[in-house]
């Protein structure tokens, strides 16, 4: 009897161990309002990432991430494929040909051709994603060993991961940036072997996915 | 027991136990041969280059064609393309990358969106006498970079390549000559193979150059000249 409540005791610990560590995430978001914003059901927007930088480029996953944010649930918006709206505005998208302020797309949509493909795409903003996440503060040390009995690992890994990230909406009828938002996440993992490695991973990417997909779907709506 | 049955059971023991070893001999010998020749495939594809072949499909250009009927020639050298990464520590073969289609396939798309007739050359003998040609249009790569992340320790894939560009009149003066660059890179992920890793950074190198191609090919000096000479720029 005794044996069972002490079992019971420490799976309990265990678990509120395994939560605690696990649950090791900070969101921060950050918005600035240039302008108004508003948009009807008809009405589509594009999330591009930015990947010019040298050192890093903005993952297409976290794009598709946001995208699917954006445009998920009853209030969701319609948002255009990234490599659809890339392969069709070919090649003015382009990691060395995008327009990187809104001078240029005013100057991209002097040229009838561009103008006319966004026309038919029916897209109302674009929304520039740039950034990255960062792993850092690595430390403690696992052995693994394999034999023919079997194997296992020993020891004890940690890592910060630091998400930083910003979208800059561009309204394609005024040719002007109408604000920003920005997300700042980081958070501590975990990885305690004994045996068996137990990953106990900070959803870092996956937060500011999910933080900055939210507060830009309000945004845009203007509420 | 008697004597005869006795016998009768060793016999049979005998004749089980060498048909088992005899059974256990094929099959650990199956399994030798097999175990055999996998090693040996294992030591032959460690020594062997590994080929990796790109491909891919490109976007047409959004943009308005130039009033031109273009020859274009594509080299052989460009056709058959490969290039050779070496492995540092042996000075081996160690990827060999066959660029040649993907190359044509670029150039096939990309041009006949920029000009408003192209006719493919097998040759560059007799050009002279095609009248309808207004210009003769021959790509080549001069040099290629392969950038590997377990080389330059970058969590990257990166390709560089230098072109050369040659425009020259049907009758085969010089029009232009000038070299472009196209690089491009895709980061390296967890379970992502090395020839998904060069394949995506090749294919963002290749659509840089289409990018640039498209964009710069009537804001080359040489080629700008002769497009208003011949009043074929109509902006």
């Amino acid at each position: 009897m005794n044996n069972k409540k002490t079992e019971n005791f420490y799976g309990l610990v265990l678990l509120l161990i395994t939560i605690s560590l696990s649950a090791c995430t900070t969101t921060e978001i950050d918005e600035f309002r240039q302008g108004a914003t508003n948009i009807s059901s008809d009405e589509k927007i594009v999330i591009l990432g930015r990947r010019q930088n040298n050192n890093y480029e903005t993952e297409g996953s976290f794009v598709d991430c946001v995208a699917g944010i954006v445009s998920s649930g009853s209030d969701g918006i319609q948002v255009i494929a990234e490599q659809d709206f890339l392969d069709a505005m070919f090649p003015f998208f382009e990691p060395r040909t995008a327009p990187m302020r809104t001078s240029h797309l005013q100057e991209l949509m002097r040229l009838e051709v561009a103008a006319q493909k966004i026309e038919e795409f029916g897209v109302e903003y674009i929304v520039w994603l740039d950034g990255f996440t960062e792993r850092s503060d690595g430390g403690g040390s696992m052995s693994c060993v394999i034999g023919p009995g079997g194997g296992g690992c020993f020891g004890f890994g940690t890592w910060t991961d630091d998400s930083n990230f910003e979208a800059e909406v561009w309204d394609l009828d005024t040719l002007n940036s109408v604000g920003s938002i920005s997300t700042d996440a980081n958070g501590q993992s975990y990885m305690p072997a004994v045996v068996i490695p137990i990953p106990l991973l900070a959803r870092v990417e996956a937060n500011a996915c999910n933080g900055l997909g939210n507060q830009l779907k309000q945004f845009i709506k203007g509420s | 027991m008697t004597k005869s049955k006795q016998q009768q059971n060793f016999l049979s023991e005998s004749f089980l136990s060498e048909r088992c070893s005899l059974i256990s001999n094929v099959v650990a010998g199956r399994w030798f041969t097999r175990i055999g020749s996998t090693c040996v495939i294992c030591l032959l594809s460690a020594c062997a280059a590994n080929t990796i072949t790109l491909s891919g499909t490109f976007p047409s250009p959004l943009v308005r064609k130039l009033p031109l009927t273009v020859g274009v020639y594509y080299p052989d050298e460009l056709k058959n393309y490969s290039f050779i990464e070496f492995d540092d520590n042996t000075g081996k073969d160690q990827y060999i990358i066959q660029s040649g289609t993907s190359q044509v396939e670029l150039f096939n798309t990309l041009l006949p969106a920029l000009f408003q007739n192209v006719v493919m050359l097998e040759t560059l003998d007799n050009v002279q006498s095609n009248t309808t040609l207004d210009a003769v249009f021959v790509p080549a790569i001069e040099e290629f970079q392969l950038g590997l992340p377990s080389k330059t320790r970058l969590n990257v894939y990166e390709i560089w390549v230098k072109y050369n560009m040659r425009l020259s009149s049907a009758n085969g003066d010089y029009i232009a000559d000038w070299v472009m660059t196209a690089y491009g890179k895709a980061p390296e992920e967890t379970f992502k193979s090395v020839d998904s890793g060069v394949q995506d950074a090749a294919t963002v190198a290749m659509r840089d150059l289409a990018a640039s191609f498209t964009i710069g090919f009537s804001g080359i000096p040489e080629v700008n000249e002769w497009l208003k000479s011949n009043d074929y720029l109509t902006e």
